[in-house]
């Protein structure tokens, strides 16, 4: 049936969850793309036909390939759209480099788009000064740690250290825990 | 020292400074804990928490934390030990103990710098006077002084002076070895029991009811830490029901608190309810049949292990007119005809053979459509997580997985415990039919003994002391409702099972004679203690309960 292939890129898509970019599907979009050829094609040679020798039964095939190709095209352009929304929501948290598994997943075009991100985001972060990272404020100065593996002594903003045992639990400022959560030593408990 | 106002004397205290929780693994002290926890979050004070499973952990974990912290809080550990000889601390450390361990040790309660205990004073302890207990030096010191200033008098008066001076010296030494060996009785007397006071949990609940903090979720902690309690036996029947009443008025006072015609609460929100519930382990999250040959009460009275147990149970099915199919299904699938008025049905049944107390008062709680739990099942699921032998994980993994199964929001950990729970309860029921009908149980002279072979099914369960309490009672109880000797039916019990198989090591543990109006106190503590000297075996007594080695 026509139009499958584009729906399957969409599926595609969809199946990843928001944040994460899957390869983009070179093959794909250029099956979708001979297909609209053929079908153009084909319309051409009936509407040749329809107007040269009157024959008004092929005007639905017409029709019916006419939507065809315009569903291709809105496929694509959805595709493609959705990427971009995706590679701009990852320009915002990963900051300036990208890691290459995403870098890989992108194609030529994107790259070039993501560096045009990069230089507009350096203009708005100048006028506006603010860190993309934390737009909503947190709701409290202290969050509920528990530490996964041994770590060793972590001093924090008044001097005092603290030590990380496995299994231990502490409640601590979350500035100062961000670091750690994100490399995976502390874990944050949400009761 | 004791604390007379929790407030001003602990919380004013550590609100501003950093605080190091000791937390003991029972599920009481779990409890307590998440009543604090919950309240060091309100008011932002930074705290790191610190699983503790026997006395050289506490050891370590006070050693590994001494330098950053001044201030510590001690959950169900600590009280019946000289702490200060024990752990060596500075000067400036202050150890503040919410123990239910008694009886408390006589240097904790009078020193008055150090230690500070968070335990009402009238919580039946009686506690030596100090004067019995210690003995100011500076009488001595005087008269001896006196003796060697008497040089330069002249010799006459000398003579007549130090012929008083021997007498008075006798005397002196005469009431002196009169007070030792008083005081050697009297402390013998306070310290060879071993009992249990009120919850930690509740404890910690009036702290948070003091400053008005209190939520219906510490009211519940509160709740599961007292049923911990009576589950594990630690306590009498009076004062469970005592404490029952205390709480009781808490539940009152937050049910009342906004449901009236207009705002009723939404049914998500948590309902605590006093029930008069059966004495059933897990019913309502098992089969009716299933919780009655697995609880230790129905058990017992029906004598489960043999055949004319077995046909006396279906005999009860039939009077109160249960279908056997129903029976045997799940809980919640049974027939709401059967379910509505099953309470006092069985209750009536129950007083037909023999089992007055079927019902007993609790708490249950529930909230959402599905989610309704008594205080008793989330005692059975939480202690079963916490010693959950089937992973080889470490006690402060189990620790972590039980503390979670305590909130609200991590249901399917609760329902994981109650699953564990099961089957430990069918491992506790399979282990005393055998030791029943194997006749595993000797009688040694003044106890009764039992030795959990190696290659017993289920053994690793036992390696754990909650979990072999459990067994032992059970077992004491059975064997107590199925012998016909007379003078076995008084003898205390003691229990051993293998703890670690590589190293060869067991678990040994003690329990007092069974009886209906048994106070719970237990003498092995001091009973072990002598028995390793006089054995000259190693042994390591880590436990905070004393019974257990």
């Amino acid at each position: 049936m026509f139009c499958e292939k584009a729906i399957e890129l969409i599926r595609e898509l969809h199946r990843m969850s928001d944040g994460q970019l899957p390869a983009f599907n070179e093959d794909g979009i250029r099956q979708v793309l001979e297909e609209m050829k053929a079908l153009y094609e084909q319309n051409q040679s009936d509407v040749n036909e329809a107007k040269s020798e009157g024959k008004s039964e092929l005007i639905p095939t017409i029709k019916f390939r006419h939507c065809c190709l315009l569903r291709n095209q809105r496929c694509i352009a959805a595709y493609l759209y959705d990427r971009l929304l995706r590679i701009r929501a990852l320009r915002w948290e990963y900051g300036s480099v990208l890691p290459t598994n995403i870098r890989f997943h992108m194609c030529a075009e994107e790259l070039q788009m993501t560096f045009f991100f990069f230089l507009s985001s350096i203009v708005g972060m100048r006028k506006t000064r603010h860190n993309h990272r934390t737009l909503k404020p947190p709701k409290s100065l202290y969050i509920e740690v528990r530490c996964l593996k041994d770590y060793g002594e972590f001093e924090i903003d008044d001097g005092t250290i603290i030590l990380l045992k496995k299994n231990s639990q502490h409640f601590l400022p979350r500035w100062k825990c961000e670091q750690l959560i994100r490399q995976g030593v502390l874990e944050h408990i949400v009761s | 020292m004791f604390i007379t106002d929790i407030r001003k004397e602990f919380y004013d205290v550590v609100v501003n400074q950093r605080v190091a929780l000791l937390v003991s693994l029972d599920i009481d002290a779990l409890c307590a804990c998440k009543i604090l926890q919950a309240l060091f979050h309100c008011d932002q004070v930074q705290y790191t928490l610190v699983p503790v499973t026997g006395w050289q952990d506490l050891g370590t974990a006070f050693l590994e934390h001494k330098e950053q912290f001044r201030y510590f809080v001690l959950i169900n550990c600590g009280a019946n030990v000289d702490l200060l000889e024990t752990l060596q601390p500075e000067e400036d450390s202050i150890f503040f103990i919410c123990d239910t361990h008694r009886p408390v040790d006589v240097v904790n309660v009078y020193n008055d710098t150090q230690v500070k205990l968070m335990i009402k004073q009238d919580d039946d302890l009686g506690v030596p006077s100090y004067d019995d207990i210690f003995r100011d030096e500076e009488e001595e010191s005087g008269d001896s002084g006196n003796e060697s200033d008497g040089d330069p008098e002249p010799s006459g008066k000398r003579r007549r002076y130090e012929e008083g001076a021997v007498e008075r010296r006798i005397e002196r030494q005469r009431a002196k070895r009169e007070w030792e060996a008083r005081r050697r009785e009297i402390l013998f007397d306070y310290e060879q029991y071993e009992y249990h006071g009120t919850s930690a949990a509740m404890m910690i609940f009036e702290l948070a009811w003091v400053l008005t903090k209190d939520t219906k979720d510490m009211l519940w902690w509160a709740v599961i830490g007292l049923t911990d309690q009576w589950v594990h036996d630690k306590i009498t029947h009076m004062k469970y029901v005592t404490d029952i009443a205390t709480l009781q008025r808490h539940v009152s006072r937050h049910n009342h608190r906004n449901e009236d015609e207009e705002n009723s609460l939404s049914i998500d929100c948590m309902r605590i309810s006093f029930e008069y519930d059966l004495r059933l382990a897990l019913y309502q999250h098992w089969s009716l049949y299933e919780s009655i040959c697995n609880s230790s009460y129905s058990s017992c009275h029906f004598k489960l292990w043999s055949m004319h147990g077995q046909k006396k149970l279906q005999e009860f099915l039939a009077d109160m007119g249960l279908p056997l199919k129903q029976v045997k299904q799940k809980f919640n699938s049974m027939d709401m005809s059967i379910k509505e008025n099953l309470r006092e049905v069985i209750e009536e049944s129950s007083n037909k053979y023999g089992m007055k107390d079927i019902r007993i008062q609790t708490f249950g709680v529930h909230f959402g459509f599905n989610n309704r739990f008594l205080a008793s099942d989330v005692v059975h699921a939480a202690a079963a997580l916490l010693e959950n032998t089937e992973k080889d994980e470490s006690p402060g993994d189990n620790f972590i997985k039980a503390l979670d199964c305590l909130s609200r929001s991590n249901l399917e950990r609760l329902h994981g415990g109650i699953a564990l729970a099961k089957k430990k309860l069918m491992a506790i029921q399979q282990t005393v039919a055998s030791c029943i009908c194997t006749n595993l149980i000797l009688s040694q002279g003044p106890f009764l003994y039992c030795y959990l072979l190696e290659g017993t099914p289920d053994v690793k369960l036992f390696s754990k002391p909650m979990a072999l309490t459990l067994l032992c009672k059970y077992l004491l109880k059975a064997f107590v409702c199925s012998t016909r000797n007379k003078r076995c039916k008084l003898l205390p019990l003691i229990m051993a099972a293998p703890m670690d198989v590589e190293k060869g090591t067991v678990l040994v543990l003690g329990i007092p004679p069974e009886s209906d109006t048994s106070d719970k106190k237990n003498f092995f503590g001091r009973a072990f203690e002598k028995a390793a000297e006089s054995t000259s075996s190693r042994t390591l007594h880590d436990h905070f309960d004393t019974s257990s080695k």
